[in-house]
This record gives structure tokens, sequence and C-alpha cells, in this order.
């Protein structure tokens, strides 16, 4: 295509799709909550028109491509759009890192009385303002106050599970390099094999995180087990959510990387997903210092 | 102490994911050698990080957010 001219691509109707799937999968997942029957079936739907939605959509620009539609001055607004995207990653994650902050050096010592006159130690009777988890040896503790906020000890102690996720994640980012480097010297048979190492990495390390949660609930640390809850399973469960995105879109690119898209100098499609890749990781190194460590 | 160097790996961690933005957003074959040996930089730092946080617990140097026991007292 000439440099001067510049791919303008026809009116699309996945956007709209994609929309329809995404409120589809939230409407279900909202009256799942709630407890209706047919939360789970909505849910179902949406997630299926969301597949369909990628297939498709993904399918398109990866024609054009192949097509040779595109030029360097398409290349450069898709480097300018994936920055886009990844600058609110980023903020996306900086509230959140902020709110565990907050929460944890500011709002809950207030509430203890430290530091602030608005607050005092008398706010409620016996309350001392503690950030650290307790891990019990008894499961389901019952307390005086009636609430139960006894966690199992393998997914608080940073001994264990965290730090196996830690290394798993850290070694996906190895093979993920690996992949990159063999892709940059044009040897398309090892990138695979690195490629499906990282894969299977980041799928070990969702099945680890799924088990544990289905232990943390049975155990009684839930979403509504105060601050800690809370921020906890937002910042963890989100972290999760992007590694599956993560693992969408790895597996996408080994599919392309199959059919023999990329070349060793031009492969932006490959990039883009690897330094999402490479930034979920250290999400996930931030978590485990700031929450189990630091 | 150990905390002040677990942090400023940290920071560069950031400074080197950033540095490969850059590189990625530039394109090209410098963008694209740019992008390339910082990303190769964050894993050493991040693998580099996980062995320091790893055995600063082993050695007591820091301790970890969570209290281990077997009964509590709310009151």
């Amino acid at each position: 295509m000439n440099e001067r001219e510049y791919y303008v691509p026809s009116a699309t109707y996945w956007p709209i799709i994609g929309s329809i799937g995404v409120t589809t999968l939230f409407v279900g997942f909202a009256n799942q909550m709630h407890g209706a029957s047919w939360g789970a079936s909505i849910m179902a739907l949406g997630f299926s028109i969301l597949v369909f939605m990628m297939f498709g959509w993904f399918g398109q620009v990866v024609n054009e491509s192949t097509s040779g539609m595109y030029n360097t001055q398409v290349d450069r607004s898709f480097r300018w759009g994936m920055s886009w995207f990844i600058f609110s990653e980023v903020m996306f994650f900086a509230v959140f890192f902020g709110v565990l902050f907050y929460a944890r050096q500011l709002s809950v010592p207030w509430l203890g009385g430290s530091g602030n006159n608005h607050f005092t130690p008398d706010l409620w009777n016996g309350f001392s303002s503690t950030w650290q988890q307790i891990a019990f040896s008894t499961p389901g503790l019952i307390l005086q106050s009636g609430t139960v906020i006894s966690v199992p000890r393998q997914l608080v102690d940073a001994w264990g599970l965290p730090a196996l996720n830690t290394a798993l994640l850290l070694l996906s980012g190895v093979t993920l390099t690996f992949a990159h480097h063999t892709l940059r010297n044009g040897d398309r048979n090892k990138i695979i094999g690195w490629l499906v190492a990282t894969i299977v990495l980041g799928v070990l390390f969702l099945g680890f995180q799924i088990t544990e949660y289905g232990h943390a609930y049975h155990d009684g640390l839930k979403l509504t087990s105060g601050i800690y809850g809370s921020t906890f399973y937002m910042l963890t469960g989100f972290h999760g959510f992007h590694v599956t995105v993560g693992v969408i879109m790895l597996t996408v690119i080994l599919y392309r990387v199959q059919k023999g898209h990329f070349s060793a100098d031009s492969h932006f499609g490959f990039e883009g997903v690897a330094w999402y890749w490479h930034f979920v990781d250290v999400v996930w190194l931030g978590l485990f210092i700031f929450v189990y460590w630091l | 102490m150990t905390q002040i160097i677990i942090i400023i790996i940290i920071i560069a961690i950031l400074i080197a994911l950033s540095i490969g933005l850059l590189g990625m957003l530039k394109g090209g074959k410098a963008g694209s050698n740019k992008m390339f040996k910082s990303l190769v930089i964050r894993v050493a730092l991040s693998l580099s990080l996980f062995i320091i946080v790893m055995f600063s617990a082993y050695m007591d140097w820091i301790e970890p957010n969570v209290i281990m026991m077997d009964a509590f007292s709310f009151q």
C-alpha cells in the first residue's frame, strides 16, 4: 500500500456485538449475585457472544493485515492505540494500589484513633486497628461479634501459594522473552514451544488462584470481610481477569505464529501482547510484595 | 534497609517497563531493539527481586503481613 494513502476501514458491526455481549454478561452476573436462577445462563450467553465477537473482529483485522492493507501510518496508529489502552490499564491498577495504601496506611489507623483528632479509640468499644491478616488453625472460627474472619493458611501464608504463583508468572516472563528473542531471529519452530510454555504457566497460575479462592470463600474470607477482604479480592481478582485476557491474547498470537503471520522485522501484534503480559507480571509482583510482605 | 532496596528495585522495574513501552510506541528496528532490551532487563530485575524478597524472609530481615495463631480474642 502506498505510504501516502491511509487505509480507512469500512463500517463494522463488531463493536455493537461486543457491547451487547458485555451487557448480557454483566446483567447475568448481577442477577446471579442476587440469586436469580437464570443468571448463569444469561452469563453463558453473554460470554458466547463475546467469544463470537473476538473471533469475528480479530479475524477481520488479521485478514486486513495479511492482505497488505496496512502501511506504516496504520502501524503507527495501532501503536498509539495500544499505548493509550496500556495507559488506561496502568491508571486502573494505580487506583487499586492507591486504595490499598489509603486503607492500610491512613483510614484504618484513623479509625483506630491514631493521627487524626476526628476519630477516637472509643468509636467502637474494643476496636483496635490492624491490617495484618490473621490465619487461624481452626477454620470458620466464630468471633464474639458473630463475624467469621478466619482465612485458610495456605492462601495467606506468603511462603505458600502466593510465592509459587509469583514464581510461575515470573517464569512465564522468561519463556515469553525467549519467544520474543526467537521471533526476532526468525526461528519459528522454537517460538511455538516458548509461547505454549508461557500459556501453560498462565493457565497454571489461574488454576491455583481459582482453587484457593474456593478455599478462601469456604473458610470465611469473602468480598464482604471488611476492607481487607474487599481490597484483597478486588486487586487479586482484577489481576486474575487480566491474566485471563493475556492468556486469550497469547493463544491468538500462537495461532498467528503457526499461520506464519509475523516476520523478524514486523510483528507489532506480538509486541503489543508481549508488553501486556510483562505488565500483568509486574502488577502481580507488586501485589505479592505489598499485600504479603511490605 | 532491605525494604529500601526492594522499593528501589521495584522503581527500576517500572522504569525498564516504561522504556519498553516507549520502544513499542516508536516502532521500527530501533524501537524494537529498545523494547526487547528493556524487557530483558525487566525480567532479570523481577527475578532478582523475588529472590531477594524470599532470601530476606528466610533470614528474618522482613516479616510477612500475616499473623499465624491458634486462637484469637476480639475484646
